[in-house]
């Protein structure tokens, strides 16, 4: 969910988490998807962290529309992540 | 024996190549061809490669008849490129790289094709001529590093024909380039054009309405130009516009005048390729140059000469 903190800079808060079948294949997950900077490095922050079978993103953004644009752009990155590893995790992640 | 999968797709080309020892066992590639009148656009260039990616990477596999756990190591393009498409392949690459448990290896787009174009024509230590849509470099090895003697000052070559052939309307099938020169081969007339060359570099920009034979001539001279300076008795044309059979002419007549000897690829290899940079990572692997996952961010910008060669002498 997005929320507005109540801070003096009223910046925006956007929330995910994703469940895993395993640690590892959230631990791939988060090395796949953390090395890259985001684009725009204005107005936008995004913070990766994976524990246990989750993996979480956390953003902070002046903008809603800077947001949308970071989350749209990482859940297609994760999907292809999670594609991949189906296609191509066989038998490592059995 | 070292096999090496090579993943690429900084432009409109996705590719994916194996290399094992210095044979090229499979390099299936997928264009994105935009209309007429069009150039291609990096979030839709993204989509494109992002659509077709893991097909081509199986095809890759079964065209060479292995099996990822007979993979050595997971290369793929680090930059320099268009970054949308560089992230859609770079997570591929590291997916794989960590769920086969194979090292990975950042490559410089550029060397890719130095490398290949070496493998390819067996030329030992070429001055080399870079000019593809992106880039317009011409490069020599010195210790350990491909100085960049002369560049563009603003636009690639293959850029400056690309743009041409988008106000001219003519297709992007297969390629602007290779419909720019069947044209031009009928053509009859020669229009004198603003030539621009300053030293070991080049102008493209100002002549956007040209005909090849001025923009190939400044190449020439440029290339001519580098070997003096290095004493080479080689030339090696690499990326997509090397495909060119006129400039590889033109820079033919300029090598024999010189005693010197021409190296060019076909366009299997001078168009961006998975294979090539499968080679420049089967090259970066021997010598131990892995990249570390937190490190294998991609980037947009990213210089020939910023790379240790160090599996050269």
């Amino acid at each position: 969910m997005a929320s507005r903190n109540s801070s003096s800079d009223a910046q925006l808060e956007f929330v995910l988490e994703v469940p895993f079948p395993s640690q590892r294949e959230a631990s791939i997950a988060l090395q796949a998807l953390s090395p890259d900077q985001e684009p725009r490095r204005r107005g936008i922050t995004k913070t990766l962290g994976a524990s246990a079978c989750t993996l979480s993103a956390k953003w902070t953004a002046d903008e809603a529309r800077i947001l949308r644009v970071s989350v749209g752009s990482f859940l297609d990155h994760l999907a292809l992540v999670i594609e991949t590893m189906d296609v191509f995790g066989q038998p490592v992640l059995q | 024996m070292t096999v090496v999968i090579g993943f690429e797709g900084s432009a409109n080309k996705i590719g994916i190549g194996i290399v094992r020892d210095g044979e090229v066992l499979s390099n299936p590639r997928r264009t994105y061809i935009t209309p007429p009148g069009q150039g291609f656009l990096p979030s839709e260039t993204a989509k494109h490669h992002r659509s077709v990616i893991l097909t081509v990477l199986q095809e890759a596999l079964d065209e060479a008849g292995l099996k990822p756990a007979d993979v050595d190591c997971v290369a793929y393009t680090k930059g320099p490129g268009m970054g949308a498409p560089l992230v859609i392949v770079a997570l591929v690459a590291r997916t794989v790289a960590q769920l086969w448990e194979k090292p990975l290896v950042g490559v410089n787009h550029c060397i890719g094709h130095i490398e290949m174009g070496r493998l390819v024509t067996g030329a030992r230590n070429p001055t080399v001529l870079y000019v593809s849509g992106g880039n317009t470099q011409v490069i020599a090895y010195s210790e350990r590093r491909y100085r960049i003697f002369g560049e563009t000052i603003d636009i690639a070559v293959g850029n400056c024909l690309d743009r041409f052939a988008r106000v001219i309307k003519i297709s992007n099938d297969p390629s602007p380039g290779y419909n720019i020169e069947q044209m031009a081969k009928k053509g009859k007339q020669y229009v004198e054009l603003p030539y621009t060359v300053k030293g070991m570099d080049v102008s493209f920009s100002g002549i956007l309405s040209y005909i090849e034979e001025t923009v190939f001539s400044m190449l020439v001279e440029i290339t001519e130009r580098a070997m003096a300076h290095c004493g080479s008795q080689e030339v090696l044309i690499v990326g997509g516009v090397g495909c060119n059979l006129r400039l590889q002419e033109m820079m033919g007549v300029m090598c024999e005048e010189r005693g010197a000897q021409l190296f060019a690829t076909d366009e299997r290899f001078c168009i961006d390729n998975g294979a090539m940079i499968a080679q420049a990572g089967w090259e970066m692997f021997r010598v131990g140059q892995t990249t570390e996952l937190a490190d294998s961010w991609i980037t947009q910008r990213y210089r020939t000469d910023e790379v240790d060669v160090a599996w050269r002498d």
